[in-house]
């Protein structure tokens, strides 16, 4: 028994040890026997029925294939994703994020969508966004949507305190400062200006590091941020929650943690808040009131364009697909079908298919259409590198140094110096 | 007694004893038991020990690194939060939550009018397990506008995001544990339904108040089940991890705050793709719980009272 | 004297009620929120509620792959396997390690004790592959074929604590009898060990009903989806969550561990104290 136990144990991890099979071809004709592939993502509800709508349609096109979707909340998600790449049992199509593309692409994980080009079209891509999908110069990600960050303002809690919308060409932070403790003045503190941030996303990061000529990380994938640029940030959000602009550091870590639905611009609590222009349409069923996009705060005096275009997702297909090609179709038709395009909306973000964006905005809800507006309008730079390899944690470590900020605990320096020793050695790890 | 008791079971079996080993109906009796251990738990088991001593990404192979990942151990900052952390709990809550447990079994236990009623309420919380839904409902509590904070309102004391305030975060983990004492509750209950009441007739008849007859007859018979508590419920605080992660949001913040142990392991293994480290950490997790645990059975011998 | 019984009852008994209430705010809470529209649960704290939003209940059933029914199926499939597994493997092994004296015994029951100290998270990867090898990925296998097998060692341990609280001179009683232990253990302790038993049932019925984990990583086709698998589906925090119908599956998946609770905890009541062994 000891004996079969060893034996087993032992084809259990040279399973796990040849992981690295040999790359598939994805150039070959398709099949037109039965396949079965299987696609994963993660969502809410409403996406699950789109995105079973969208099979439904691939299906009917083609009939010897099944698409079996498998559906996952975020967290379970990359757990599942994890484990079963680990195993060598990968779903096909993959839907990925910016923050584990380089991870899953550098370890060989993900197939070169290069080698499908036969099955997949990317002419109706921007060359900008298609970049953002590429590591080490090769396309292992398809763009699905576009979002960038912009501040939502709550235009009828502006109204009810009698503080007229700024301009957003040309204001400042010291402006979002100012306007954001009138209000919380006006209010009595029942609600405050500014949604504090820095918690949920590197995004605002990112754009304070952009406006003052730095970034994040260098094109190799290490962090260059100057340890100032972002004790200046630190600084300036710790200042907002101590003067009240934005609320007690608790309330703030308390909403960041619950989600868009229990956010102070969902509850409309704050008249402020980042957000990705995309989460408009959430917001706004939420809070019930009407919320604008506006342009974030210095771009106007910025060394250089904060803003940019952020993949809100990616597809990608597994390099140890059994059948690349199919997949590749199946991207293709996700990617590029109007009638796909038509269910989906944009439920996975404003398409980053400039065809399929122009196809879709007539049949955009209202909050969705200013969506699409504001990503025309936007004037933005080149797209930061992909989050290198190691650092997928980046939100977490960005949200602890936040939090040690904010409840005093570190000062802005001091947890300057930690993110970075930090987030580098992440990194240098993997 | 209870010493005495014990001793007699250890003599039992090391001193020459008349009865014959009983081998061939253990086997039958522990077939399932073997075949488990043998083709589910133990491959596993022994992978991740191996694994421990490599560095392993999930993705690719596993290369073999040494005691790289035990020397490491020694300056992770964060592992040595996580460590406070844990003990923390460990220390706090689960006595607190078996005494909360004990008292209501035993204020339950007695047949009183509309104990069916209560039990079930003081056990439906416990159902809710780690339900998607926990982390928004204990925010309802222990939140900024929650039921707490409204409460002390009334009374004139201005409250706090109870659960997102690093100084108070373990505190409240720690509340929300003694909020779910249903398992233990129920096992104590089980438990005090074993004893026969004859023994609480007898001692009544010779004039015993309750107080005696809570320590001379409840305690000593309890033992054994407040024993098992005991031990599982510091070898599942040592694990605690589905509260943490599901009130955190996974990071086990505020500030690292709530950072417990395997809370910090799963980080490292499934986010940081740092598998091979977090099997280390496993392993040491599992030795730090197999020393208090033998410390536990070990004091056992002082208190435990079997009747065998 | 005698005037203050009935006072001193009430106030217990409106001591236990307000305990009771602050324990059952968040269901209560719960069940308020699965009856109220998505966009007021956040914006309205306590409990009154304005109107009565039932469609949440409908809304919730139908908005994954498979209507809500078809979860609550697997884990009700899932939930029974294990129940099964766990009282018949458990309690056998626990009548060996509390009644048998065996070679190697303190070693055994140390290893036994020593596999639940192990974090889950490191063993799923080597388990995942060891399951998938044997082709079990997407069944119900790798959550009821451990359970048959006895690895929940929570249960074994509670069992053994349980035997050896039961009197000796039973089982001594009915050897000298002739009993072989299957007897014994089928005719004298397994009667005696009903509180156990039903323990076991309440527990695991709860624990699995209620794991994520595992049942997230096993089973990976919708088809196959638990409770717990299926209700997680619904929450994105980046975009709106039918927190509403979300809710209100919570509440209906809360009705059948509740029920297994009630029925359970009737069992528990029937130890020795009422089987009439003095």
């Amino acid at each position: 028994m000891r004996r079969l136990g060893a034996i087993l144990l032992a084809t259990a991890l040279t399973a796990g040890l040849a992981a690295c099979g040999g790359e598939s071809d994805a150039g070959q004709e398709l099949s037109d026997k039965p396949v079965t592939l299987r696609f994963t993502w993660w969502g809410s509800d409403a996406r699950h029925q789109r995105t079973q709508q969208v099979i439904d349609l691939f299906q009917k096109e083609h009939p010897n294939i099944t698409v079996k979707g498998e559906f996952k909340e975020w967290n379970g998600y990359w757990e599942s994703l994890a484990t079963t790449v680990a195993a060598n049992d990968a779903p096909d199509i993959i839907q990925m994020d910016e923050l584990y593309l380089a991870s899953y692409a550098e370890r060989g994980a993900l197939l070169d969508l290069g080698t499908a080009a036969k099955h997949l079209k990317t002419a109706d891509f921007d060359a900008n966004a298609l970049d953002t999908g590429k590591v080490d110069r090769k396309q292992y990600a398809l763009p699905v949507g576009l979002a960038a960050y912009s501040i939502v303002v709550n235009a009828d809690l502006l109204a009810q305190y009698g503080v007229p919308l700024p301009d957003d060409s040309a204001w400042t932070w010291d402006d979002l400062k100012r306007i954001g403790g009138e209000i919380s003045k006006a209010s009595g503190g029942k609600v405050t200006g500014v949604q504090s941030w820095g918690f949920n996303d590197a995004g605002g990061l990112n754009i304070w590091a952009r406006q003052a000529g730095a970034s994040l990380y260098d094109e190799k994938g290490n962090v260059t941020i100057p340890p100032a640029v972002l004790a200046n940030y630190w600084t300036y959000l710790a200042d907002m929650a101590k003067t009240g602009v934005a609320p007690p550091p608790s309330v703030t870590v308390e909403r960041a943690s619950a989600g868009l639905d229990q956010s102070g611009t969902a509850t409309n609590a704050s008249v402020f808040g980042t957000w990705w222009n995309t989460q408009l349409t959430s917001l706004t069923a939420a809070s019930g009131k009407k919320l604008q996009l506006l342009k974030l705060p210095g771009e106007a005096t910025a060394k250089s364009p904060g803003a940019y275009y952020k993949p809100s997702m990616f597809w990608s297909i597994s390099s140890r697909s059994k059948h690349p090609a199919e997949a590749a179709v199946f991207v293709d038709f996700l990617a590029n079908n109007e009638a796909a395009a038509n269910v989906l909306l944009t439920d996975r973000g404003v398409p980053a298919n400039n065809k399929i964006r122009t196809a879709i905005t007539p049949k955009l809800a209202e909050t969705d259409k200013a969506a699409v507006a504001y990503l025309d309008t936007l004037k933005v730079g080149a797209a930061p590198r992909v989050t290198p390899n190691g650092a997928s944690n980046i939100e977490a470590i960005l949200k602890r140094h936040t939090e040690e900020v904010l409840f005093g605990r570190a000062t802005p320096e001091q947890a300057a110096a930690a993110f970075i020793k930090e987030l580098q050695a992440e990194i240098d790890g993997a | 007694m209870s010493a005495l008791g014990e001793l007699r079971h250890i003599r039992g079996s090391t001193r020459g004893s008349p009865r014959k080993r009983d081998n061939r109906a253990a086997l039958v009796f522990l077939l399932p038991w073997f075949g488990g251990l043998f083709f589910i738990t133990l491959g596993p088991v022994v992978a991740s020990l191996v694994l421990g001593f490599t560095d392993y990404n999930l993705i690719q192979p596993p290369e073999f690194n040494g005691v790289d990942n035990f020397t490491r151990v020694l300056s992770d900052e964060r592992l040595h939060q996580a460590l406070r952390v844990t003990f923390t709990y460990v220390v706090v809550s689960v006595p607190v939550q078996l005494a909360c447990a004990l008292g209501l079994a035993m204020l339950l236990d007695r047949g009183m009018r509309g104990m069916a009623f209560y039990r079930s309420a003081f056990y439906l919380p416990s159902l809710l397990g780690s339900s998607v839904a926990i982390a928004v409902l204990w925010r309802q509590i222990f939140g900024a506008d929650g039921l707490v904070n409204r409460l002390l309102a009334v009374v004139g004391i201005e409250g706090r995001g109870w659960i997102s305030d690093p100084g108070t975060a373990l505190s409240t983990l720690i509340v929300l544990n003694v909020w779910t004492f249903g398992a233990p509750m129920i096992i104590f209950l089980a438990g005090l339904r074993q004893i026969p009441v004859m023994y609480y007739e007898a001692a009544a008849t010779d004039g015993a108040s309750r107080w005696t007859q809570f320590w001379r007859i409840t305690l000593p018979l309890l033992s054994p089940i407040i024993f098992f508590n005991l031990v599982l419920q510091i070898i599942h605080a040592f694990q605690s991890f589905t509260q943490a992660f599901v009130v955190s949001g996974g990071t086990g913040g505020p500030s690292d705050s709530t950072l417990f142990y395997t809370l910090y392991l799963y980080q490292r293994g499934f986010n940081s793709f740092d598998m091979g480290y977090a099997s280390a950490l496993a392993w040491l997790l599992l030795m730090i719980i197999a020393a208090f645990t033998a410390v536990n059975f070990w004091a056992a011998k002082y208190w435990v009272f079997y009747d065998d | 004297m005698t005037d203050l019984k009935p006072v001193r009852a009430a106030a217990k008994h409106l001591g236990l009620m307000l305990l009771a209430f602050v324990m059952l705010y968040p269901v209560l809470w719960m069940v308020v929120s699965s009856l109220r529209p998505n966009n007021e649960i956040f914006r309205r704290p306590g409990l009154v509620l304005s109107s009565l939003h039932t469609q949440n209940y409908g809304q919730g059933w139908d908005a994954l792959a498979s209507p809500f029914g078809h979860y609550l199926l697997n884990s009700a499939i899932v939930v029974l396997g294990c129940i099964i597994g766990n009282l018949v493997s458990c309690s056998m092994a626990a009548y060996a390690f509390a009644r048998l004296d065996f070679t190697g015994k303190r070693v055994w029951f140390a290893i036994m004790l020593g596999t639940i100290m192990l974090p889950i998270h490191v063993i799923i990867v080597p388990q995942y592959i060891l399951f998938s090898q044997l082709d079990w990925i997407n069944t119900f296998l790798p959550l009821i074929a451990p359970k048959l097998l006895a690895t929940d060692a929570f249960f074994v341990f509670l069992m053994v604590q349980f035997i050896r609280g039961l009197p000796r001179e039973l089982d001594e009683a009915a050897r000298i009898d002739g009993c072989g232990h299957g007897r014994i253990f089928w005719q004298i302790i397994l009667p005696l060990m009903k509180p156990a038993l039903a323990t076991t049932v309440i527990f695991t019925f709860i624990w699995t009903w209620n794991d994520f984990f595992s049942q997230l990583i096993y089973l990976t086709d919708p088809d196959m989806y638990t409770v717990p698998v299926a209700l997680r589906s619904f929450v994105d925090s980046t975009v709106n969550t039918s927190w509403g119908a979300m809710f209100a599956m919570s509440v209906v998946s809360l009705v059948p561990v509740f029920l297994a609770f009630l029925l359970g905890q009737r069992y528990l009541v029937k130890g020795i104290a009422t089987t009439g062994i003095k």
